[in-house]
């Protein structure tokens, strides 16, 4: 029997070739790029239990555990509020790590509910001068930078799919950049009208990088 | 409509799904050592899963953030003129919070 | 080719002289100017007859200058971008425009069915209620067609539209709806404490009737003051101005729907870029300031091309520098109508001249009648003297008895103004009547937020619109948390230029006197509704089509409930008005959809393995939300039913593979998982050992079957369950309801991992050897190893991990394989290398169906919401030991009826006929009918084991009737045919080939 070879795909992996899109004319307004080789885990406080989690999160990540809508980035990775008593770990994946639940599991046993979801969810990183315009045809919160300053953080809705959006510092540049988790199944599905969305201003679509 | 959830804040009504009124109150659940349960719980569950008031007014209703939280809502609206004067976490929503002694 | 243009003012206007624009009206091709619109350039061009009316034919002309248009409609451009009912009033002219008239055959001068106009008297209000009530097949086949052919607007293109549209929200403290001197007033006033402000603008350009009426404000001419306030809004960062924008409605919780036009002025949009944009509009503060509409005064011939709504022909003349004659007339009951006097006189237009209801002159009137010579007459318009293409005099009635003709080739009319009061009024507000004004203001029930202002509030004169604008924007700011001063209110040099208006809405005369231009309602057709006894407005209204048309009344219905006020002998405020609705102006059913059309009408979900089935030619079908792989055709199959066949023979016979990776998955976690999962599945679930699975159904409250699923316990606290495909989502959304408000008394977690997984089914007699060349060897596969519904995770070769299921939904020995989704390409692909030996194939969602229909196992057809665990043969798995939801009332007398339809297998008497589903189950030698009707069949396969078309079907007493031959009956299909009642298990009855 032949040996079996494992090669990882991503629900984006045909969806786009790197480059540009849409408008160009002018400078890219819109720059995508998909994120891989994350970890994803969803840590979920059992009753009562929400200080004792927290602790144990900022200890294992080192930083603050949210208790509300944010994305708190460290060293480590981000820790995001992704509903009541839940918390969702972002980390680098190291090669190609299929069991990132084994780190944690001591840590939160009897507090907290530990589900993977590396592979539920694929992550985009949106940015560029008209990021903005272009969430405003997909999102229907305000992410106006008063009211969504860095670091906040949304559960909501693309295209009646449930989502989790989050703004990181800006870019060099001083334009917005803003992170997009959305389940696998409609990755593919979604990037068609975020480019969609986007086109008018031109994109420029990233190669795929690591968190 | 836009709903202010307790956790995520005012959001517009297509990330909820709407239920119905939170009056209603399921029948809780019964030991069933002998086989059967209790006489009159058909008449109980008939009004639980049947009859309900036509509210025109101040109205409590629940309300799933299913675009957003998973949370389940308990929302006051007046169902004449859609105001919503509150809107608060159900029950076991956010239960982690809870001190554990409060465990029953 | 630039035409001349007769009616081209040589100076002035907002018009670009130096970008001539070609155009074509019915062919014969046109020149404007960059800044018309296709109506003006229209009036330029000296074209007055610009369409037929709806049911009498009458020839019109343009009437208005603005969204309110009721004649001036016609088809725009050509092919698959036609677009009927456009109004010229607010088409920006571009080069190439193509226009049509509408409503005419076989050309607008001679159009055959102007005869309607002979017959108008059976034409009357309720005609159509009156004539076609019977009898009722006449009214499809006879009435309805000839009346479509003769009346009706525009045609539809009958093509799907190429362009694209879109939907954005955007979010403010302050929504400023016009851009007129209130509406400036009010986005300064905003924009400077630094509120996020939207200044929203239906019209390509902000200024709204400063663009036309002449005045002075803060010492520069109203269109300097107007260039000045927006520099000043285009320097705060904070402010947006939003041309082409128009607020259409206005919703709950402060959200307002707006269309902007983006493409609309230009033939073809550019390339990445929509036609159309839909936006929601989230504001703190709303301030309405959209000003008024003018409105006709209803006497004998006031629908001729050539009259014309006073206000317009001032907006011609000053904005556009077109002029829609050469020797005007004016009837009036208010000052307002003198200023377009003035623009006319200024403009060098002879003034025929002047008739008005008022007795008493200002001093400025008569001092202009006296410089420009014209006489003013007092009294009233008896009837206008013309033919199709427009004026050539009028006949006054004058306040002493005498009547006297006048010649003149253009009349404009003011019969006062309207507030816009249609957004304030969008939940169910009540405009109230103010008699100084002669109109209706917004009332004290207005949405809340809103604030309106300027003309839209009742205040006509310049210095108001300013002052009221000012304040409110001012206020609006401090409402919605705004910081900084608003500055100094704008200041008009005329403080005193107040309405003075005699309210004249009707004038008796020998002709038909238009209410309603666009539906051809006439004043006598008002008064006829109230002989009958139609007397309410929204029976008017229903009755006469009276502001039923594309305009919504907006020029017509408060003239139409005058009447009949007079008419009945009541007040204006005692007929009161209609509702009103959005959408304020019409809006494409393109724009409302947005993105979603055709293949992107929803978002749509990829399996892991679609990818790697499309590459082998499988053609996919929607599940849901899903994209599934229906059938591997191999090469040299042209049919499906050879590929279905083929595929359902090798998994029996060997093995296969299918991707189930849509089945709903949900870890169920927590110190009470099995709790919990005990009281939402009919059986007991806390017993169930680690490392095994239990098939398990779900009840509804009602008694009624939810959904069913095998759910494996993975760890003390960890059980993993699976949903059918279409109830994951509201499975889900169903037991966080069990969680949170229900039970919180329950520790348990729910988190959704669908996608997390790529899960395939390995099924066939050797669906274990296949594995046992990808499993790491040292697992123990063998039936004791890995009994029947046994779950363990297990090593892959190559270094990957899987959690293994036994668990068989084809009957077969078989296996449910998961690795993380990632990794489910490489699954499929590895299978097939593992599988090698054995003729391994994949197989789609045909071949399933197939296999569970031969099993007889119940799916989607079968849990349709009517049916009972007992319906469906599974009564005997609800636990008598606990309670469960639904136990209560699936006890209820009509859930345990002997006589209820329970699930049956269904076959052919003819073993060569072909089942249908939705066939009715009928017994033999009865008459078909409701009462004898006793099922139906549910699904349906071709069963390649049996050689024949087999079904599921619900019958009542199915299970006592095995061996009954009844008749299957499909008036759908036309066919009626005799079948078996039988075991619904087809296939390996005994279940000997899953337990391996």
């Amino acid at each position: 029997m032949a040996e079996f070879v494992w090669h990882a795909v991503s629900p984006l992996q045909h969806s786009f070739t790197p480059g540009r899109m849409g408008e160009t004319a002018d400078a890219a307004g819109v720059r995508m790029a998909e994120i891989r080789n994350f970890n994803l885990v969803q840590i979920f406080a059992r009753r009562g239990q929400w200080s004792a989690v927290a602790k144990a999160a900022k200890a294992h990540f080192g930083v603050e555990a949210p208790t509300r809508p944010q994305a708190v980035s460290g060293k480590a990775g981000v820790l995001l509020w992704s509903g009541p008593d839940q918390l969702s770990a972002l980390t680098a994946r190291r090669g190609d790590e299929i069991r990132p639940l084994d780190a944690l599991r001591d840590r939160f046993a009897g507090i907290a509910s530990l589900s993977d979801q590396s592979d539920g969810r694929c992550l985009l990183r949106i940015s560029g001068a008209r990021a903005r315009d272009m969430l405003a045809k997909v999102s229907s919160v305000d992410l106006d930078a008063a009211v969504f300053p860095v670091g906040a953080a949304a559960a909501t809705a693309i295209d009646h799919t449930a989502a989790n959006l989050w703004r990181e510092a800006d870019a060099a540049d001083g334009s917005p950049v803003f992170k997009l988790l959305v389940f696998s199944s409609f990755a593919d599905s979604l990037w068609d009208t975020l480019v969609d969305a986007a086109a008018e201003y031109g994109i420029e679509v990233e190669s795929p990088a690591g968190l | 409509m836009r709903i202010a959830c307790p956790f995520c804040g005012e959001r517009e009504n297509g990330e909820f799904t709407y239920l119905g009124d939170a009056k209603p109150q399921r029948p809780a659940m019964v030991a069933l050592d002998a086989g059967v349960g209790a006489s009159g719980e058909q008449e109980a569950f008939y009004d639980y899963v049947y009859l309900r008031d036509n509210v025109a007014g101040e109205m409590s209703e629940y309300w799933y953030h299913g675009g957003g939280c998973r949370s389940w809502l308990v929302v006051q609206r007046n169902t004449m003129t859609h105001e919503i004067s509150s809107v608060k976490a159900a029950a076991g929503t956010g239960a982690a919070a809870v001190k554990a002694s409060a465990r029953s | 080719m630039t035409v001349y243009q007769p009616n081209r003012l040589d100076k002035g206007g907002l018009i670009d002289r130096s970008t001539p624009l070609d155009f074509t009206f019915d062919g014969k091709h046109l020149t404007g100017f960059a800044g018309d619109t296709l109506a003006s350039a229209l009036v330029a061009n000296g074209v007055t007859l610009v369409g037929r009316s709806f049911k009498y034919h009458r020839p019109r002309g343009i009437l208005t200058a603005g969204s309110e248009e009721p004649n001036a409609l016609v088809e725009l451009r050509s092919g698959n971008r036609r677009e009927a009912n456009t109004k010229a009033t607010t088409t920006e002219l571009y080069y190439g425009l193509e226009a049509q008239s509408q409503n005419r055959w076989p050309s607008l001068a001679f159009d055959v069915m102007s005869v309607n106009q002979l017959f108008s008297p059976i034409f009357v209000a309720g005609f159509y209620y009156k004539t076609f009530m019977w009898p009722a097949k006449f009214w499809e086949k006879l009435y309805e067609p000839a009346i479509r052919r003769a009346a009706g607007l525009g045609r539809p293109s009958g093509l799907a539209d190429p362009d694209h549209y879109e939907k954005a929200w955007a979010h403010c403290d302050v929504l400023v709806v016009g851009s007129g001197a209130s509406g400036l007033a009010a986005a300064l006033a905003a924009g400077r404490t630094g509120a996020r402000t939207i200044l929203a603008e239906e019209d390509s350009r902000a200024g709204g009737r400063l663009l036309s009426d002449q005045g002075e404000i803060d010492g520069v001419s109203a269109r300097d003051w107007v260039e000045g306030a927006l520099a000043e809004l285009a320097s705060l960062p904070n402010v947006r101005l939003m041309t082409r924008t128009a607020v259409f409605g206005v919703y709950d919780g402060g959200t307002y729907g707006a269309l902007e036009r983006v493409n609309d002025h230009v033939p073809v949009p550019p390339r990445h870029q929509v036609r159309q944009r839909l936006w929601r509009i989230v504001a703190k503060r709303c301030v309405v300031a959209a000003g008024a509409v003018e409105r006709p005064i209803v006497f004998s011939g006031n629908d001729r091309p050539g009259v014309m709504m006073a206000s317009a022909v001032r907006t011609y003349i000053d904005r556009f520098a077109a002029r829609p004659g050469r020797n005007l007339a004016v009837f009036a009951n208010n000052d307002d109508a003198w200023k377009t006097v003035e623009a006319a006189h200024r403009a060098g237009i002879g003034i025929a001249a002047v008739v008005d209801v008022r007795k008493e002159l200002t001093q400025a009137q008569r001092t202009l009648a006296q410089a420009a010579g014209f006489p003013v007459l007092n009294g009233v318009i008896h009837d206008v003297h013309g033919g199709a293409k427009g004026v050539s005099g009028i006949e006054v009635q004058l306040a002493s008895g005498k009547r006297e003709t006048i010649a003149a080739d253009c009349l404009a009319m003011s019969g006062g103004w309207n507030p816009a009061v249609g957004l304030s009024s969008h939940h169910r507000g009540r405009p109230k009547w103010r008699e100084d004004i002669a109109a209706f203001v917004p009332g004290d029930d207005i949405p809340a937020g809103m604030v309106v202002a300027g003309a839209a509030n009742g205040a006509f004169s310049l210095d108001a619109c300013l002052r009221e604008g000012h304040e409110a924007g001012a206020a609006a700011a401090a409402g919605s948390g705004g910081r900084k001063a608003a500055g100094n209110a704008a200041v008009a040099a005329n403080p005193d230029d107040a309405l003075s208006i005699a309210p004249v809405w009707h004038v008796e005369g020998k002709h038909k006197a238009f209410v309603d231009f666009q539906h051809d309602v006439t004043a006598s057709d008002v008064a006829l509704a109230q002989r009958e006894g139609f007397e309410s407005v929204e029976h008017l209204k229903r009755y006469t089509t009276l502001g039923m048309a594309t305009d919504q009344g907006k020029n017509s219905n408060v003239t139409g409930l005058a009447i009949m006020a007079e008419v009945s002998g009541r007040s204006i405020p005692q007929t009161g008005t209609t509702i009103y609705r959005p959408p304020q102006v019409p809006v494409a059913i393109g724009a409302l959809a947005g993105h979603n059309r055709d293949e992107k009408f929803h978002a749509a979900r990829q399996a892991p393995s679609n990818h790697w089935a499309a590459e082998r030619g499988a053609p996919f079908v929607d599940t849901g939300l899903w994209k599934r792989a229906q059938w591997y055709p191999l090469p040299g199959e042209n049919d499906w039913l050879t590929s279905v066949n083929r595929e359902v023979v090798t998994v029996r016979n060997g093995v296969g593979f299918c991707d189930v990776s849509t089945l709903g998955k949900i870890d169920v976690m927590g110190p009470d998982a099995g709790t919990f999962l005990d009281r939402v599945y009919i059986n007991l679930f806390s017993t169930l050992a680690v490392g095994k699975a239990r098939y398990g159904l779900m009840l509804r409250d009602d008694g009624i079957v939810m959904d069913d699923g095998t759910t494996s316990r993975l760890a003390e606290d960890h059980y993993f369950m699976t949903t059918t495909t279409a109830k994951a989502g509201p499975v889900m959304q169903y037991l966080e309801y069990c969680r949170q408000v229900l039970w919180p008394e329950l520790d348990v977690q729910l988190t959704s991992c669908t996608d997390q997984w790529a899960t395939f089914s390995v099924a066939g007699p050797k669906s274990r050897d296949l594995l046992r060349n990808i499993v790491d060897p040292a697992e123990d596969l063998s039936n004791e190893g890995f009994p029947f519904m046994g779950v363990r995770e297990v090593p892959l070769r190559g270094g990957m991990y899987a959690r293994l299921f036994r668990i068989s939904f084809s009957g077969e020995m078989a296996f449910e394989i998961s690795v993380p989704a990632r990794y489910g390409d490489a699954l499929a692909r590895n299978l097939m290398i593992a599988g090698e030996p054995f003729g391994v194939i994949p197989y789609g969602t045909e071949a399933l169906g197939v296999m569970r229909i031969e099993k007889g196992h119940v799916a989607g057809p079968e849990l349709n919401g009517t049916t009972t665990a007992d319906d469906l043969g599974l009564g005997k798995m609800a636990s008598k030991k606990k309670d469960f939801v639904g136990r209560v009332m699936a006890t209820r007398e009509a859930l345990v009826a002997p006589d209820r339809q329970v699930v049956v297998g269904i076959k052919p008497v003819d073993k060569a006929r072909r089942l249908r589903s939705g066939a009715h189950i009928i017994p033999k030698g009865a008459i078909v009918g409701p009462d004898t009707d006793q099922g139906y069949v549910t699904s349906v396969c071709h069963s390649p084991m049996l050689g024949q078309w087999v079904g599921l079907g619900l019958v009542e007493r199915g299970r006592e009737r095995f061996g009954e031959i009844v008749r299957a009956h499909d008036p759908l299909r036309g066919e009626d045919y005799d079948v078996e009642i039988c075991n619904p298990v087809f296939y390996d009855p005994e279940g000997g080939r899953q337990r391996g």
